[in-house]
């Protein structure tokens, strides 16, 4: 009976018609109760506070798109431009330098592996700031690095700290347990012996990556590149700590506008089309690598 | 015995040493052009490590392998004339069963035509629908997706076929059908096929010589009928299946003294200067006698159980401490009762004297 | 440091949204208060140094929040949380000519508070005006924590007596792109750039002026090295990335000098385009009670607790920034400052730099300058 209960409990949520009499949705109810306030109620705040009159915090006024049209007229498409650019490249770079690492977690270290995921893993135990922060000490004029190279050399090399190439890095850095897991997962899963099949078979080692491995991988990889882009576009302190703000990306703007400019209607905006954007992007993704058909679960 | 072929593969002195592990140990084996080749043995007996090795995939610690006469130790897998089918069919689950039969001839670079030609030629002569072209292969059969892989090694007309006990995840009845249909295709193509797997009765019913394997060493090589009538120790002939072994030392006369029964036995023809050994008699070669006469050796026992094994059965007798199975047709079922006093034997010439 | 993620906003929001629920809102209210303190400031006041004492002598619960820019905290009352805090520490201006009007704050008893003002220095003598009221009838808050705060050098390569004397001409000088960075304080830098362009920020402004305003916001943001926070700040010039810095002072350079580096120097100019010729600007915090209605007696409690000569030496040095201090007219908390510490705080020449500074003001067109400034930072990025 109970089990009966929560089996359907799963489809109350998606079809609360019919079912509301049942046992089961009345189970389900605290967690879609949680669910309606913890995330889709400040949504539906962000979503209603981008028609709200600019820098008012009335959300029952008239709605108005004067926000939207501010964000249209004025050079914002650059940040969205940055900040897109920054996550795309960030996904590239991480995608080639996983790869190996992740091939050799899945294939070739073998008992070493656990040692060498803890060694990626342990600095997401220190927060993000405080390790961008030591890279800026590491990188600054005079710091390890170059004061390092100049006590040893006597050359000073000029500092490449708070220029857009060390955002990426930054975002780089950061970010590849994100890419790196996922991709495991995926190599994992592709069964040794195909790839030994595609090689019997006569392939060489590009045509068996390119004909086996990379297609049986994708779905790792295609989540690795979709979480590492979601979170690099959603990134900020990378550009501000390592990058000096030599690039504002659409985080940052957000932020002002919710902070310095106090024009809480124009970041709802920002946030509801930079949501927009991303959801685009990430269903054109999904709709192009349909998962379940590279796996031929379809 | 397959005669008048010269060695398509010749394996010398075959090693591989995984640490201080030999998997394989100095293996000594020609494999004739066309033959029907199985090596049996139970499983961590070496016979899937020999078979990376002729295919290419483990590289040999030591010894060669020749393939007609060269040498290819270093010859990778994707440039021998070989081909393997995996346990696990290893197919292409991402790819169409036209696209997987063809992978090597793509791989290769033949015409999107003519490799579509032999596709169907192959899914013809595995009897594979042709509309099964364009269907994935996750979509079909178990027993269809075993023609696919045969089809895509057979392909690129590879000169010999490795198989990695292909049948032994499939239920009773295909993989008896798949047996035969393979030992067909066998002869109609004409090709070289090693093949390995732990079950000697399959290993039997398919092939023309076997070898059987036990931890890293070739124990036996013959066909069918030596392996099974010749068994060369105790373990090749238990490896055939259940079989009575009685411990034996030599006897005045050229008879033999079974210790544990306390009796003299009448031995088959045997080596002269014959020591100690093992006594192995089938349970189909063992008879209940209605006199002693009627055979050359007996013991005296109880019925102990019945088993009915399709179109046999299978009847336990305890003499002393031991059990000795005793098998009959169906048809000739024992009319004995459970406990009944029985009396059990059989002549010299139906058992096997294999030394120690 | 403020440090909004996606998260945090969307926790923002969601407060905001449970706020709209007035069912919410009101029981919160409702609740007992005798033993709770709220308190929304910039960092110090938050420091366990600061608030432990306080806490265990009361016995009380003591939740201090911490921002870094006064419209924000502002806009928090104004967004509905006037039941949640009981004292608000921001800039002078906001208490006088905005809080207090808006109805955000009460004012507080001047028998009781007043006389703590004749105990500090000779600039705050009562009535001061930053805590008064317009009509200069009701009081709206203590006064401690202040300083002048224009820019920071590098003394090793600008020397104090050139970066006084250029001023903010600094920054006209196309010659110094790459050597400068920007401090992230948006509101500053708003000042700063009006200074730089040659007029008064204080005062409504003319096309013209705004005009050349969105050009010297484009040439500064362009000619950065890096924008960031105070501790990049320092450590870049430290380090010798840059060589000085927008918006800095007393306040940014003091946590570079007490570290050993005596050559950072909070900078003001000797001249400049505002009343009296001057050219630096400075501001004095305001402590308030929120008008809250619920105020928790604790509040005016706590104010009187940092008047302390003690607790004020504490103030002015809790964790982050180290700032002088009003109560240092009293000796028995002057005496409390070691040499380093006056050091640190350039107590040498905080008076002259006050002298030579216009107090905090609020902007009258501040949204539309900021605007183009972010606009400006935004189009100068990208190398």
């Amino acid at each position: 009976m109970v089990a009966a209960a929560e089996r359907s409990a799963q489809p109350a949520a998606a079809t609360p018609a019919r079912p509301r009499s049942s046992l089961g949705f009345r189970y389900s109810l605290p967690v879609l109760l949680l669910l309606a306030v913890g995330f889709i109620a400040p949504l539906v705040a962000v979503i209603a506070f981008s028609f709200v009159e600019p820098r008012s915090f009335d959300l029952w006024s008239e709605p108005t798109l004067a926000n939207y049209r501010t964000i249209f007229e004025q050079t914002y498409y650059r940040s969205f431009l940055w900040s897109l650019a920054f996550a795309a490249l960030t996904v590239v770079v991480l995608a080639v330098i996983c790869y190996p690492v992740a091939y050799g977690l899945a294939r070739v270290f073998g008992r070493w592996s656990n040692l060498v995921t803890l060694l990626f893993v342990l600095p997401l135990f220190i927060s993000e700031n405080v390790r961008l922060y030591g890279w800026v000490l590491f990188l600054i004029k005079g710091g390890v690095l170059l004061g390092g190279v100049k006590a040893l050399t006597g050359i000073e090399l000029t500092s490449i700290l708070f220029t857009p190439p060390m955002i990426v890095f930054g975002m780089v850095y950061v970010y590849l347990p994100f890419m790196l897991f996922p991709m495991t997962l995926g190599l994992s899963m592709v069964p040794r012996e195909v790839t030994e099949a595609a090689f019997d078979l006569g392939a060489s080692r590009a045509q068996v990556f390119r004909e086996v491995e990379l297609p049986l991988a994708m779905p790792g990889i295609i989540i690795g590149a979709l979480l590492t882009f979601v979170l690099g576009v959603g990134a900020i302190v990378e550009a501000k700590v390592l990058g000096g703000q030599s690039v504002i990306p659409i985080t940052h703007d957000i932020e002002i506008a919710f902070t310095y400019a106090q024009n809480w209607p124009l970041g709802a905006a920002l946030s509801v089309l930079l949501m927009l954007v991303v959801g685009v992007l990430v269903l054109i993704v999904l709709k192009r690598f349909d998962l379940d058909r590279i796996l031929g679960r379809r | 015995m397959v005669s008048g072929r010269f060695p398509i593969l010749e394996l010398r002195g075959l090693t591989k040493r995984f640490g201080e592990l030999a998997a394989v140990d100095a293996v000594d084996l020609d494999i004739l052009e066309g033959e029907f080749f199985t090596i049996v043995g139970p499983s961590g007996s070496g016979k899937t490590t020999v078979l990376r090795m002729l295919a290419g995939m483990e590289s040999p610690s030591s010894g060669d392998i020749l393939l007609k006469g060269e040498r290819i130790n270093d010859v990778p897998a994707n440039r021998r004339p070989t081909c393997m089918v995996f346990q696990s069919l290893a197919l292409f689950p991402h790819r169409t069963v036209g696209q997987n039969i063809e992978f090597a001839l793509k791989i290769r670079g033949d015409a999107a035509a003519s490799r579509r030609a032999r596709a169907f030629e192959l899914m013809d002569l595995l009897r594979l629908p042709r509309s099964y072209y364009k269907r994935g292969v996750t979509q079909i059969s178990g027993g269809e997706r075993q023609r696919v892989a045969l089809a895509r090694a057979f392909a690129y007309d590879p000169q010999i076929l490795f198989f990695d006990e292909p049948l032994s995840a499939i239920d009773y009845k295909l993989r008896k059908t798949l047996e035969k249909e393979l030992k067909d295709i066998h002869r109609e193509t004409g090709k070289t096929f090693v093949y390995i797997t732990h079950s000697l009765e399959e290993a039997m019913v398919m092939s023309d010589r076997i070898g059987v394997m036990r931890a890293g060493r070739l124990v036996q090589v013959g066909t069918p009928h030596e392996i099974y009538t010749e068994p060369r120790d105790k373990f090749v002939s238990e490896f055939m299946g259940e079989v009575n072994v009685i411990d034996v030392v030599a006897d005045a006369d050229g008879l033999l003294f079974a210790e544990a029964f306390g009796t003299r036995l009448t031995a088959p023809a045997h080596r002269r200067g014959f020591q100690k050994g093992h006594l192995v008699i089938r349970p189909e070669s063992l008879r209940f006698l209605e006199r002693p006469e009627q055979a050359e050796n007996r013991f005296e026992g109880t019925l102990y159980n019945e088993y009915v094994l399709g179109s046999r059965i299978q009847y336990q007798v305890r003499v002393g401490e031991h059990v000795f199975a005793v098998e009959r047709l169906r048809q000739h079922a024992f009319g004995g009762r459970l406990d009944d006093r029985v009396l059990i034997g059989w002549n010299a010439v139906d058992s096997i004297l294999v030394e120690e | 440091m403020p440090h909004l993620d996606r998260r945090a906003f969307l926790k923002v929001t969601a407060a905001a949204a449970a706020l709209a629920l007035p069912g919410l809102a009101s029981r919160r209210a409702l609740a007992a208060r005798e033993k709770e303190l709220n308190i929304l400031c910039w960092e110090g006041y938050n420091s366990a140094e600061v608030l432990d004492p306080f806490r265990s002598a009361q016995g009380a619960t003591v939740k201090a929040e911490s921002l870094t820019n006064d419209p924000t905290m502002i806009n928090r009352l104004r967004a509905g949380e006037t039941n949640v805090w009981d004292l608000i520490n921001v800039n002078n201006p906001w208490a006088r000519e905005v809080m207090h009007p808006e109805g955000l704050i009460k004012p507080l008893d001047r028998a009781r508070f007043e006389p703590y003002f004749e105990k500090m220095l000779p600039a705050f003598k009562p009535p001061y005006k930053w805590a008064m009221s317009e009509d200069g009838s009701e009081l709206l808050g203590m006064a401690q924590r202040f300083g002048p705060y224009s820019f920071v050098v590098n003394t090793d390569k600008v020397s104090r007596e050139m970066a006084e004397d250029q001023g903010w001409d600094l920054w006209n000088d196309r010659k110094n792109d790459g050597r400068y960075g920007v401090q992230e304080s948006d509101d500053w830098n708003v000042f700063n750039l009006c200074l730089i362009s040659g007029f008064d920020p204080f005062v409504p402004h003319t096309d013209d002026q705004v005009a050349k305003y969105t050009e010297t916001a484009r040439q500064v943001f362009k000619g950065a090295k890096l924008v960031g926070d105070l501790a990049t700040m320092n450590q870049s010039l430290v380090a010798g990335e840059i060589d000085y810095y927008l918006t800095g002072g007393t306040y940014s350079a003091s946590p570079a000098r007490f570290d050993g580096h005596p050559e950072i120097r909070g900078v003001t100019p000797r001249s400049g385009p505002m009343p009296g010729g001057k050219g630096g600007v400075s501001w004095i915090e305001i402590t308030s009670t929120v008008a809250n209605p619920q105020l928790s007696p604790l509040a005016t409690q706590f104010l009187e607790y940092v008047q302390d000569p003690e607790v004020a030496h504490v103030v002015a040095f809790a964790e982050g920034t180290f700032n002088p201090v009003a109560q240092m007219a009293n000796p028995k908390c002057f005496e409390l400052f070691t040499k380093e510490e006056l050091d640190a705080i350039q107590w040498d020449s905080l008076e002259e730099e006050m002298a030579r500074s216009v107090e905090y003001d609020i902007v009258p067109d501040y949204e539309k300058l900021h605007d183009i400034m972010t606009a400006a930072k935004r189009e100068a990025t990208g190398g």
